[in-house]
Parts: structure tokens; sequence; C-alpha cells
């Protein structure tokens, strides 16, 4: 059942967040939950069904859950309308430079490393 | 006998389940939509976010209020963020095999998506919260508002330029890559995780596993290096 599987996700939340708390305030709970988990599942060698099922249905909605934080733009409009071509621009440049250069880098080192592998 | 319809319609608006029932409604409505027409400018982040700021904004509900009422679907934004550890998990093979691959992009990517961000920033004249604001944009953000608190922005703010980011990101990346000609899940996952996050990431799971796998990686790699990096580049530098 998806409910245990939200439990195991609920707990590893709640664990990173006493990390956070005690020695890695760097980092933010969930991201330690992330990891705290991962490192679980490698230790199991398997996921369990429920965990699964939690966890896809989770993400399916993923988008959803970011909604709310995307309304938030309605409270900075001042800030943001001063600095609006800065901003608009900054963003809108940096991320279409990074996002082809990392796609166009991590493929050919992908085709690079095929070919190596192809030659005995 | 006359109906107190106003009364009515103020107590349905300030009800703590109206920004709850607000969001479900229209984030299905704008998701139905996209299905339809497979539009790119109807990503359904960016819509429901400009649908919801109108309906709110006509209502006259502040963000605060709305905040409150949908603080459910916050909180479960964690544990969908722990869930990102299954597919890291399942593709953990291919993840090993591509491990240099995934490195070097990720420190060469990263480096070029903030330190662009900046130098852009700075040449069209952002002042200098507006830029330490700006600097922690590709990570998500629960990363991002302690980052730029910790080096001179504003939290909130940093929040916003997060989402910005991403949904730029979800809007042209899958079509800027394919006409960069990049096929390769892993590399197309890499590229989204790296510089768009979570919903980079939520694109990228659409795509399919292993496209997704590599964007969940790219975002933690990217939120974990630039939480630990970030302030101390900039404590050298400014």
């Amino acid at each position: 059942m998806a409910l245990r599987g939200l439990t195991w996700l609920v707990l590893f939340q709640l664990l990173g967040t006493a990390v956070n708390h005690l020695f890695l305030t760097i980092l933010p709970g969930p991201i330690i939950g992330l990891l705290l988990l991962l490192c679980y599942l490698m230790w199991l060698g398997e996921v369990s069904a429920p965990l699964s099922e939690a966890a896809g249905s989770l993400l399916r909605y993923l988008p959803l859950l970011l909604v709310p934080p995307a309304v938030g733009v309605m409270a900075y409009s001042a800030e943001i309308s001063k600095d609006f071509w800065a901003i608009g621009g900054s963003l809108l440049v940096s991320v279409l430079l990074s996002l082809a250069f990392a796609g166009w880098l991590m493929q050919r080192l992908i085709r690079r490393r095929a070919r190596n592998e192809a030659r005995p | 006998m006359s109906l107190d319809w106003q009364g009515a319609i103020n107590s349905v608006i300030h009800h703590p389940l109206f920004g709850i029932g607000l969001t479900l409604g229209v984030y299905q409505m704008v998701l139905a939509g996209y299905e339809k027409t497979r539009w790119i400018f109807l990503q359904p982040v960016l819509v429901s976010m400009l649908v919801l700021i109108g309906v709110l904004v006509s209502c006259g509900i502040g963000y605060g209020e709305y905040r409150k009422s949908t603080e459910i679907l916050g909180t479960l934004l964690g544990p969908a963020t722990v869930a990102l550890a299954v597919p890291l998990f399942l593709n953990l093979r291919r993840i090993r095999q591509l491990f240099w691959p995934t490195l070097t992009t990720l420190v060469f990517g990263g480096v070029l998506a903030t330190a662009s961000c900046l130098l852009i920033g700075w040449l069209l004249g952002a002042d200098q919260m507006i830029l330490m604001t700006l600097a922690p944009k590709s990570v998500t953000s629960p990363i991002a508002m302690l980052v730029a608190e910790q080096i001179g922005g504003v939290a909130p703010l940093a929040a916003v330029f997060v989402l910005i980011t991403g949904v730029i990101g979800a809007i042209f990346g899958p079509g800027l890559l394919s006409m960069l000609k990049v096929e390769s899940p892993a590399a197309r996952g890499m590229a989204l995780g790296l510089s768009a996050h979570a919903v980079g990431t939520s694109v990228a799971l659409q795509e399919g596993e292993e496209c997704g796998a590599f964007a969940a990686l790219a975002m933690s790699l990217m939120g974990v290096s630039t939480a630990v990096l970030l302030p101390l580049a900039v404590s050298l530098f400014v």
C-alpha cells in the first residue's frame, strides 16, 4: 500500500530535518533525507513496492506542488519590475546557455566514452 | 426576503480550503489544456501561476492568505524531494557508468549557470542585493533561499527567481536540446536538472525514467555543491 511508502518518505524527511538541525545547517532537511534514503536503498539493494508506488505518485504531482511557491511572484512585483530587464535578461540567457552547454558537453563525453569502450 | 449573496461569497473566498480547491482546479484545467495542445507556452506551472494570480487579485486575496491555505502542498514538497532517491537508485548502475561525464558536466555547467547569470545581471545594472539573490537561481528553492540569505540576498525573492528559472528551462529546454541534437536521455536529464532544478526534473521525468534519474542527480549535486561552494566563492570575491 502506498501509505506505507509515504510513511517511509516522511520518516526520512524528518530524519533529514534532525540531521540538518544537529550538524549540517547548510543543507536543507529534504535534500539530506534524499541522500539518506539513497544510502538506505543502496544498503538494502532494492526498492520495496509500497515505496516505489508512493514515490511514483508523489513525483507525478511534483509540478502541482511547485505552483503555490510560484504564485509568490505576486508578492514581489515592485522589486521585480524595478530591475525587470536585468532580472529577466540574466535569468533567460543564463538558463538557455547552461542548458545548451550542459546537454552538449554531457552528450559529447558519453559518445567519447562509448567510442573508447568499443575500441578494445 | 433577500439572500446575503455578498456574505456567502466572502465566506467561500476566505474559507481555508479555498486556496487549495482553486489550485487543484486550475492545475487540472491547465494540465488538460496542455495535454490537448502540447503547446510549450502552456507550461503547466507557468499558466497555473498566471491564472491563480489573476483570480487572487480579482478576489482581493493577498499572497499571505493564499500561502497559508495551500500550506499542505508546500509540506508535501519535502517528501517529494526525498522520493527522488527512488529513480536515482533505480538508475544507479547507469549513473556509475557515466560517473566522469556527470562530474565534468556538473563542474563546468554549474559554474557557467551561476557565472553567466551574475555577469549579465551586472552588465544590465542590477544592484548588489538583486545579484546576490540571483546567484543561487539554478538550485531547488529551499537551498536557494538559505544560500541567498547567507550571501546577502532576499530569501523569498530567491525562491521566485528559482521558479522563473525553472519555468524558462521547462518551456525552452526540451526544444533547445532537440535542436542541438542532444538525444541521449542521460545528457538531456543532466542539462534539465542542472539548470532548471525541480521544474526541469519534472519535465525530465515525463521524458522517461533514465532522463528523470539524471535530472534528479544533477539537481541534488548542483544543490549540494552550490550550498557549499557559493558562499565560499562570494566571501572570496566580494
